[in-house]
């Protein structure tokens, strides 16, 4: 593995008197893939949201590709660039057609041509196996299908990283395979990714690392394999058997 | 047709056409600077929302006639410039109606979720641009509905022009009233014709709503 290219450093912040994240560290090397699991409300998805400045945080600090994320001087837009972000609940722009959502921020963001955007749009949509949808709005596809469009609006910026936020938890279940398929071909291609996901079968196949997030804090980040045979602390063995069980 | 609509059916129509030139005058103007305040208020811009609040309150509370004489009588007598009864319309119409307008868009506004926000955020684009290129048109297909609403309103107020003497369509009618006195035919032309073009108008919406909505 080469240089990190997420570095976080104590990163802790709070809601008022509420704390979500709590001393929180950790490193994305290049080519990484790293799965986030926890119970909800442990910070999993703030923690994603802080990584690429959606999210302000308190103290600590973040490096993307050594960047300090919350530097006042920091050009957030074009960071953000840099590092795709997929959600749960998909957030397509419903009144564009597929292909426009994958083109917009090339135009805007990258200032790509316009044609160029569309090829490189129609060549995403492609490979996450909906060409045949550029045309058709966000409101007239499946979860699963608006999700891969999610994700090659992500890819088209060309990122250094992905995350991903609960990518499948909004699906139903026989459309979470052909959305894991897509990000398992990504994994395999290299993409560094960080994902927040329950998935733990996907977890075992692909992840290098796994982090455990209890309550604002990363309990435990292990290599997949410890994770799973040995986790160390007792709240990621509770968790485990909790949703390994069935 | 009874021969008092046809034989003044020119002027009649002349009255027409300046009706529909205020209206959407108005309708244009209005929309521009109902979306204009609209989101300055919903941006929360400082100082700016504030005299802005004021304005739509002061609007909201205000007769449109007394809108109109502020606009024809107070404005000019204060800035020291001439205006026509057409101009002054217009512009206490488009006072008028964008602080309604402005309100409706913020509703829009709101109805647009964080996520979308976020997600355009997170694909790079600047605060600025995801309002431009999603947001604001995202919240003007759902508020579609409203603004013809508003237009409707509209067209039906251009009517109390007539008060400082411009020769829009009811004031027309009027002075052929008064030439030839037939009160019942020519009212019921009149408020016939503004049944249609209202009619009309609200079914404009509704495709234009059916096309646009997402």
């Amino acid at each position: 593995m080469s240089k990190p290219i997420i570095v976080l450093e104590d990163v802790s912040k709070s809601y008022g008197a509420v704390p979500v994240l709590r001393g929180c560290s950790t490193a994305v090397s290049r080519g990484e893939v790293v799965v986030v699991c926890g119970p909800s409300g442990s910070g999993k998805s703030t923690l994603l949201q802080c990584i690429n400045g959606l999210e302000p945080y308190q103290s600590g600090s973040i490096l993307v590709e050594g960047v300090e994320v919350g530097a006042k001087k920091t050009d957030l837009p074009r960071l953000r660039t840099r590092i795709g972000m997929v959600f749960q609940h998909f957030e397509l722009y419903p009144h564009m057609t597929a292909l426009e959502n994958v083109v917009l921020a090339q135009v805007h963001a990258l200032r790509r041509s316009r044609k160029e955007a569309e090829a490189r749009g129609r060549r995403l949509l492609d490979r996450v196996g909906l060409a045949s949808k550029a045309d058709t709005r966000p409101g007239k596809l499946s979860g699963g299908q608006q999700q891969r469009i999610a994700i090659a609006r992500a890819l088209a910026l060309d990122p250094q990283a992905m995350l991903l936020d609960e990518p499948t938890s909004a699906l139903d279940p026989e459309m979470i395979t052909e959305v894991l398929d897509v990000l398992i071909e990504l994994a395999d291609e290299g993409m560094t990714m960080m994902v927040v996901t329950h998935e733990m079968g996907f977890a075992r196949r692909v992840a290098d690392r796994v982090i455990f997030m209890d309550q604002g804090e990363i309990i435990e980040d292990s290599p997949t394999k410890t994770f799973f045979s040995a986790p160390v602390s007792q709240r990621a063995k509770l968790f485990l058997s909790k949703i390994l069980s069935h | 047709m009874p021969d008092v609509i046809s034989q003044n059916m020119p002027f009649l129509l002349q009255g027409l056409v300046t009706t529909l030139r205020i209206a959407a005058l108005t309708a244009i103007g209005g929309t521009l600077l109902g979306l204009a305040v609209g989101v300055a208020v919903q941006l929360r811009l400082p100082f700016v929302a504030g005299l802005l609040r004021v304005y739509i309150e002061f609007v909201r509370g205000t007769p449109l006639l007394v809108m109109l004489f502020i606009c024809y009588f107070a404005l000019p007598a204060l800035m020291g410039l001439h205006v026509t009864a057409e101009q002054a319309t217009v512009l206490g119409f488009v006072l008028f109606i964008a602080a309604y307008i402005a309100e409706d868009v913020r509703s829009g506004l709101r109805s647009i979720g964080s996520g979308l926000v976020r997600a355009a955020l997170a694909t790079g684009l600047t605060r600025l641009q995801s309002l431009r290129l999603i947001i604001v048109p995202l919240a003007l297909r759902r508020i579609i509905p409203a603004l013809f609403n508003q237009y409707v309103r509209l067209l039906k107020f251009t009517s109390v022009a007539s008060v400082i003497g411009v020769q829009e369509f009811t004031g027309s009618a009027m002075l052929v009233n008064a030439r030839v006195f037939a009160p019942v035919s020519i009212l019921i032309f009149v408020a016939l014709t503004y049944l249609v073009l209202c009619l009309l108008l609200s079914s404009v919406g509704r495709v234009l709503h059916a096309y646009l909505a997402a």
